[in-house]
């Protein structure tokens, strides 16, 4: 299947190359048509959509589950709206400069990029901004050669959002415990910061046993020091897991020392790694973003870039991102995804 | 006669990890009474069940002077690619997650095997080699995607549990069948390393390797053995370890060498090879596993807990060591 996989990529890849190849060497004409286009129809009633332009969407890497997903919201909205949007980056991340620098010959109007690294990435970027090509950014509002960035929502509210379910659960009564990927992973901090701000503000005898606890971003990890936690500390009432794979973690030792119902749960997660023990009802809370909007968000912020038209009242129609806050050049929505029991069966959400 | 024999006692290598372990359990014990549980010791097993068998394997491996840092990639390949294919066939076999883990251990450890024994390739480089192109073509074959529900009778093994033990604030803790494995694996390599000519051969190799051959023994045999034997329990182990986190990731104990390897040398045994015992190993990898998990109980800064881990380790070794050195000096006299 991954070869196939391969196969098709490498094919759209040359495809495009191909045609891209065509374009550019014609002439740089149709480019500048299309520009000038542009601004006429910014005054008329018909907007360019995403079927006008040439856009590609760059990931992280595309050897990785999350980004697999990316790959799908792309297919799915190129097969909504009639558009010819490319997918397509270096499977393990390592690549993707070069990776990028080889599109901005092609004549797209816009790359969209989840940056691997940002210090690699920044000077083709420029390069690219430089050959006039709009540049969007997720997950990297550090970039400095880009239109906009857009996040899917703001990590510090997103841990709010997180420790107010706790909150609810717990009645604001004991102690609990928070876990993170790495004291390095800033998103993971600042979500964890994020709740425990919350509850100092909000739940006077809600408290933070102890450190965070890292879990290298390994469920097996989590498992063990959630289990030596709870052993260590018999007020724990509650666990707000920060990476992905620490949730699923934290919920088997819960599971395994027959504390369901009595220590409650609320992490980021995926259905796929952690659905189980939503539907066994010991995570009571599991959020995510999709990555699959999250590449839509993209494409449709690089069309609206394109028409002139981000602002800091855009509305973006893609779930979550309709309201959307501007501040520097970084958009933020507040597209996560929460699922419990009841919801948990979502095929929408199975992934 | 008698006073002599026990100063060597208390002075050998196992006995200083034991003083160790002792003092951090005290340490541990002042900070928080949880400790002194009996549910420490179930706690405990259950988190050095996986690591103890690869340790076992690897103290094999450097006793016979090489040393395999494949086996985490091996691990991740047994474990991950009969639940795949068993998911995709819909087959739920217990039997069959098992065979077919301990023979995708078999082929990795015929391929180290060959690459060592027969080619002569540094054993670091040749597994390092196996270990990333095991990686590599497990993930782009076989996929990224954890696996959280693998089938219905390899996950029911997950709650098979030969002890329970629920606590005064009733809290229960059960202890998985699994642990009878690493015992086994144990006493059968403490027995065939003290009492058969097979293990006075791995050490004769891992002593010199020349000496070993003129005395008789077939090195290269003893080295496919070595290698088959670690890559076959490290299968296992994967499978294992899928077990008991009841989902399959292809990933999650890549980085694991490192840590397995300093408890191995940790438990004296010789990175050079030709010296380790499993008992040492066992006190080794209780020793790591205590200060990877307890020192949250201990109220260790989380940043701290880093540097906790490797000056135990630093320590552990010195003391095996100077041990060491000390005995050296003495047979000059």
């Amino acid at each position: 299947m991954k070869k196939r996989l391969l196969s098709a990529v490498l094919g759209a890849a040359m495809a495009a190359s191909l045609l891209m190849g065509c374009a550019s060497g014609g002439s740089s004409e149709p480019a500048d048509d299309s520009k000038a286009e542009t601004e006429d129809a910014g005054e008329d009633s018909g907007e360019k959509t995403a079927a006008d332009y040439k856009i590609a969407v760059v990931p992280k890497m595309t050897n990785l589950a999350w980004f697999e997903r990316m790959e799908d919201g792309v297919n799915d909205y190129n097969d909504a709206n009639g558009t010819d949007v490319f997918y397509g980056g270096s499977p393990e991340g390592d690549g993707q400069a070069a990776y990028v620098e080889t599109l901005i010959s092609q004549g797209y109007d816009a790359i969209c990029v989840v940056p691997f690294d940002v210090e690699a990435l920044d000077p083709v970027l420029k390069k690219a901004k430089d050959e006039g090509i709009t540049i969007i950014c997720h997950e990297a509002s550090t970039v400095e050669n880009m239109d906009y960035d857009i996040e899917a929502f703001d990590t510090t509210e997103y841990g709010a959002h997180l420790m107010e379910k706790i909150a609810e659960l717990t009645g604001g009564e004991g102690e609990y415990i928070q876990t993170v990927g790495a004291l390095t992973s800033i998103s993971h901090v600042e979500e964890a910061d994020g709740g425990k701000a919350y509850a100092d503000e909000n739940c006077p005898n809600l408290k933070m046993a102890g450190d965070k606890i890292i879990s290298d971003d390994n469920e097996d990890t989590a498992y063990n020091k959630v289990k030596e936690a709870l052993t260590a500390n018999k007020n724990i009432v509650a666990i707000q897991c920060a990476a992905m794979s620490e949730t699923p973690g934290a919920a088997r030792a819960v599971e395994e020392l027959g504390l369901s119902g009595k220590v409650h749960i609320a992490g980021t997660s995926l259905v796929s790694v952690c659905g189980k023990y939503v539907e066994s009802g010991t995570v009571e809370l599991m959020s995510f973003w999709d990555p699959a909007l999250a590449g839509q968000a993209m494409i449709e912020l690089a069309v609206a870039t394109l028409n002139g038209t981000a602002d800091e009242n855009l509305s973006i129609n893609v779930p979550g991102y309709e309201t959307l806050t501007l501040e520097g050049n970084v958009y933020t929505g507040s597209a996560w995804i929460d699922v419990d029991a009841d919801n948990v069966d979502d095929p929408a959400y199975d992934f | 006669m008698k006073s002599i024999k026990w100063k060597e006692v208390l002075t050998s290598n196992q006995m200083f990890i034991i003083y160790i372990i002792a003092v951090l359990s005290l340490a541990i014990g002042m900070k928080n009474s949880a400790f002194f549980d009996f549910s420490t010791v179930i706690t405990l097993s259950r988190a050095l069940l996986v690591t103890l068998c690869f340790a076992i394997c690897e103290m094999v491996v450097i006793i016979s002077g090489g040393i395999d840092v494949s086996f985490p990639a091996v691990a991740c390949a047994a474990l991950y690619i009969p639940v795949k294919v068993m998911k995709d066939a819909d087959i739920d076999s217990v039997f069959l997650a098992f065979v077919f883990a301990a023979v995708i251990g078999l082929i990795v450890g015929v391929v180290n095997a060959v690459l060592i024994a027969i080619l002569k390739i540094p054993p670091l480089i040749a597994t390092l080699g196996v270990s990333s192109m095991t990686s590599g073509a497990l993930l782009t074959f076989f996929g990224t995607r954890e696996i959280s529900r693998i089938p219905d009778s390899v996950s029911a093994l997950s709650k098979v549990f030969i002890l329970n033990y629920t606590n005064s604030s009733n809290v229960t803790y059960s202890l998985t069948v699994f642990i009878l494995v690493p015992i086994a694996l144990c006493i059968a390599v403490h027995l065939i390393l003290r009492y058969t000519m097979l293990g006075r051969g791995i050490f004769a190799i891992g002593g010199d390797q020349n000496a070993a051959r003129i005395a008789g023994f077939n090195v290269i045999r003893l080295q496919f053995i070595v290698y088959i034997f670690s890559g076959v329990m490290a299968g296992i182990a994967g499978m294992i370890y899928c077990i008991l986190c009841d989902s399959a990731n292809p990933l999650n104990l890549m980085g694991s060498e490192m840590m397995i390897i300093a408890a191995v040398v940790v438990g004296g045994t010789r990175i050079t090879g030709g010296h380790g015992s499993v008992s040492g190993t066992i006190l080794g990898v209780i020793l790591i596993a205590l200060i990877q998990n307890n020192l949250i109980m201990l109220g260790v800064p989380t940043y701290w807990q880093t540097f906790v881990v490797g000056a135990v380790i630093v320590a552990g070794t010195s003391i095996t060591s100077l041990k060491a050195k000390a005995v050296e000096q003495n047979q000059k006299v």
